[in-house]
């Protein structure tokens, strides 16, 4: 029974197709806002209000032509998509929603959650050097620099709050969150917003979206998928930013807990969930809307400059606290 | 950078890591087709090599066998965004050849037309910038505000776009005083966003990033490569048909002429807008000192034989028109000089990087842009065999082999 | 900042952007003199050809009716210079302010 439960809480709720579905309504929901904010309309006509647009892309580009170049890497090209798409879905598996413990938890699992986002970065380098496209590897080379940019403030501010809890657990962290309204909203703040910041250069989005960047490389390292295999990188970069605004959530904003009503958990914390994600999605959102893209250099320079000193800073203050 | 130049760098570096970038003829950052291959060594870009000849409309051809009127609206499809200055120019070179001159308030309605027309041009660059340095939001709001001016020229001529206001002899419509007010009404609204654009630009800290610093033209490479427009004014030299050649009423409706100093991207974000501001005065001005009376003459159609040269500055800079005239009723011959064919030459040196000056592939599209490239017109020259139906372009040392061999 | 202060302001304002095609379609301007399709009343016309002498692009064809010599005129070659209403000395040809001529069927666009 409990087998079969896990199961379910793996396949359905609060799992993958929990996870599928609930990342195209925040990209729907992400676009539109990012239109309201540019003063348009953004996804209309499929579905009401357009909530269905991104499901359709979806489903559109799965029934594209699949193009595979001759000059690529075959077997790591095919196979790229599927991984990438299963890290950020593993990924997903491990927040808090039903409960102040994802479905996966164990001792120690901020670090393997941390390691992930590194994992999908990875995954992207490869696929741009194995597209064998110029663009591409262009794309794969700002991808690696970007990740040296962002990736140590990123970890910083996630394991200042690991300290500040004494633990590694997110289980922890959240329910050390939970039980006091200090912890939620003194020390970590400052590491909540060098999260989102590096949240936004993780998801490759404007100011950061330089390994796409449109104008300059096309479409970077994406530029040689199409069909099916776009589909599934698009996905997970929907997947991604959900779990990135639930990463966010778990570590800052004290997870799915709340005030409850005894009994009513199984509703509450997914609904605390949904709007605390909701927030970072709309500040990702604004982020987004709000500036030009940055160029590789002065990336890596602004997060050496100012966001690792910020996040050491960010340690200290927990230091000082505990 | 030519082709042999380019095999000289080959191999040079330490890495051996050069390689080519093909950018076009079909790219997101490019509107029209052109084909700029770039050499990086990783970020940066060492080298450049530009080809513009990939749409050849045989348009100066065209215009021979057609009649001067209907080569008004030949002319105008030069290019879509700056169909007045066209027009503008081919009416004067045609008049320049009946030696007449036109009404008064033709002239002022004409300066009017011509000054929205940049108004429209410059902020849908703007815009264009925005979008090529990855700042959509800014994109979007100079769209929706150009609008404004879109449906005043819409008004005042009949179409948003392609105006057809211009023709031998005056223009083809009269301004209303209830247009007048309409006019003027949306000059104001301009007046105030173009501020806060300028402002945006000012103070934006992710948009001085990309700007400044990036597609330095020294004001002396400037003048040795024959930069035109904006180009050269924002490398600080100051230089504007319309002061230094005034035509229709520019010696008389004041204005100021921009330039900058910092010779950069940013420096060109800045004289353009500026001058957008000088334009929403230069209407306000048209406006209020509008006299009553014709607003066209009757020519015939065939001008007397002769030659005649006229210059517009365009708002991608100066357009020169020569035609010449055998009596009948079309033009001999035809010649039209495109800003954008002038200014080509100064994108090769700002995107090669030098000693002390580098340049990245992310700065590609807004140097390239920075011109306002309007590639539609720099093609100029192509081959065609019609026994054959092939069709070949030559290089300038084929065709000067060429031409040496048939002098022989 | 004066971005932010911008972008927070468009969030609250009524959105710029029209639905045309579906909806909104009252909201579409055509401002008075707008060169759109022909219309073209034959009664008044004098078969001076002059229309065709001048149209640019070949989209005025002179074709013989009962009547005589007359000019048709073909949407998609046209344009809308309006410089046939222009030169038509009996003003029988007329520039209306009907923009939406997109159709599926040739024989639309051909203004008889
Ligand atoms: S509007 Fe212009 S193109 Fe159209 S038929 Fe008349 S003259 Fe010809
Ligand atoms: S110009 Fe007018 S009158 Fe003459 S043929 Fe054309 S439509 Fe008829």
């Amino acid at each position: 029974m409990d087998f079969l439960l896990e199961l379910l809480q793996i396949l359905v709720f609060p799992g993958i197709l929990f996870a599928i579905g609930l990342a195209f309504v925040y990209e729907w929901l992400d676009r539109k806002i990012y239109a309201r904010l540019q003063n348009r309309v953004g996804p209309l006509y499929t579905g009401p209000s357009g909530i269905l647009q991104p499901f359709a892309d979806f489903i559109k580009l799965l029934a594209k032509e699949d193009v595979v170049p001759n000059e690529v890497d075959k077997p790591l090209f095919n196979a790229l998509p599927i991984f990438a798409l299963t890290l950020s879905l593993t990924g997903f598996l491990a927040l808090p929603i039903m409960d102040l413990r994802g479905v996966i938890s164990f001792n120690g699992d901020l670090i393997f959650l941390i390691a992930l986002m590194t994992l999908i970065c990875i995954v992207i380098m490869y696929s741009g050097i194995s597209s064998a496209n110029r663009f591409s590897t262009v794309g794969a080379e700002r991808a690696a620099l970007q990740l040296l940019g962002y990736e140590i403030p990123m970890m910083l501010s996630a394991i200042s709050i690991g300290i500040l809890a004494s633990s590694m657990w997110v289980y922890d962290i959240v329910s050390i969150q939970a039980n006091s309204l200090w912890f939620l909203i003194g020390p970590g703040i400052l590491g909540f917003a060098i999260f989102v910041l590096c949240g936004q250069a993780e998801l490759e989005r404007i100011p950061f979206d330089i390994p796409e960047a449109e104008t300059e490389i096309v479409a970077g390292w994406l530029t040689e998928f199409s069909g099916r295999k776009l589909a599934l990188f698009r996905l997970t970069k929907d997947v991604e930013l959900l779990y990135l605004s639930g990463l966010a959530v778990a570590l800052f904003l004290g997870g799915p807990s709340g005030p409850v009503i005894p009994g009513l958990e199984f509703i509450l914390y997914p609904l605390y969930f949904l709007l605390k994600t909701l927030f970072v999605l709309f500040l990702l959102t604004t982020l987004r809307a709000l500036f030009a893209r940055l160029r590789i250099d002065q990336m890596v320079n602004f997060s050496w400059k100012y966001l690792v000193p910020l996040a050491i800073l960010q340690v200290l203050i927990v230091r000082v606290v505990v | 950078m030519q082709e042999e130049e380019l095999q000289k760098t080959e191999k040079k570096s330490a890495y051996e890591l050069f390689f080519d970038i093909p950018v076009g003829p079909q790219h997101p950052a490019l509107k029209e087709p052109a084909f700029f291959k770039f050499r990086v060594e990783g970020e940066r870009v060492v080298g450049v090599d530009v080809d513009v000849s990939y749409n050849h409309r045989g348009i100066e051809r065209a215009l021979e066998d057609r009649n001067y009127i209907q080569n008004i609206y030949l002319i105008e499809r030069i290019c879509g965004i700056c169909n007045v200055a066209h027009t503008l120019c081919y009416a004067q070179a045609v008049e320049q050849l009946h030696g007449k001159e036109i009404p008064s308030r033709a002239n002022y309605i004409r300066l009017m037309v011509e000054e929205l027309a940049r108004i429209h041009s410059h902020t849908l660059w703007l815009g264009v910038a925005a979008h090529e340095i990855g700042f959509d939001t800014l994109f979007m709001y100079v769209w929706r505000d150009r609008e404004v001016v879109m449906d005043l020229i819409e008004m005042l001529t009949g179409n948003r776009v392609t105006t057809a206001i211009n023709t031998i002899g005056g223009v083809r419509r009269d301004v209303s005083d209830e247009a007048k007010d309409k006019v003027k009404k949306g000059m104001n609204i301009l007046e105030e966003r173009l501020k806060y654009y300028r402002k945006v630009a000012l103070n934006d800290p992710t948009v001085n990033a990309r700007c400044s610093g990036v597609g330095i033209l020294k004001p002396k490479d400037a003048i040795r490569l024959c930069a035109v427009g904006p180009t050269l004014r924002a490398s600080g030299v100051k230089n504007d048909v319309r002061r230094d050649d005034p035509y229709t009423l520019h010696d008389e409706v004041p204005f100021n002429v921009i330039t900058f100093d910092t010779m950069d991207v940013f420096a060109r974000v800045l004289v353009r807008i500026d001058e957008t501001l000088e334009s929403v005065n230069m209407v306000r001005y048209c406006l209020d000192h509008m006299p009553n009376g014709d607003v066209r003459i009757k020519l015939p159609l065939s001008p007397p034989v002769g030659e005649a040269i006229s210059r517009v500055e365009a708002p991608r800079g100066e357009l020169i028109h020569y035609a010449r005239s055998n009596g009948t009723k079309n033009p001999e011959r035809y010649k039209v000089r495109t800003p954008t064919f002038e200014n080509l030459p100064s994108v090769s040196e700002m995107l090669t990087s030098k000693s002390d000056y580098e340049v990245n592939i992310a700065d590609i599209p807004i140097t390239l842009a920075s011109i306002d490239p309007c590639f539609s017109c720099t093609a100029r020259m192509e081959f065609r065999d019609v026994s054959k139906g092939k069709t070949w372009i030559w290089s300038l040392k084929e065709l000067k082999a060429h031409c040496s061999k048939s002098r022989r | 900042m004066s971005m932010l202060k911008e972008i927070q302001k468009s969030l609250f304002k009524k959105k710029a952007t029209v639905l045309y095609p579906f909806k909104e379609r009252e909201k579409v301007h055509i401002p008075e003199g707008f060169r759109g399709k022909i219309v073209f009343d034959r009664d008044k016309c004098t078969s001076c050809l002059l229309c065709a002498r001048f149209c640019p692009s070949g989209a005025c064809e002179i074709v013989t009716d009962e009547k005589g010599k007359r000019p048709i005129f073909h949407l998609e070659l046209c344009l809308f210079c309006s410089q046939c209403q222009e030169v038509c000395p009996k003003g029988a040809i007329n520039l209306t302010e009907e923009f939406e001529l997109a159709a599926f069927d040739r024989k639309a666009f051909t203004i008889r």
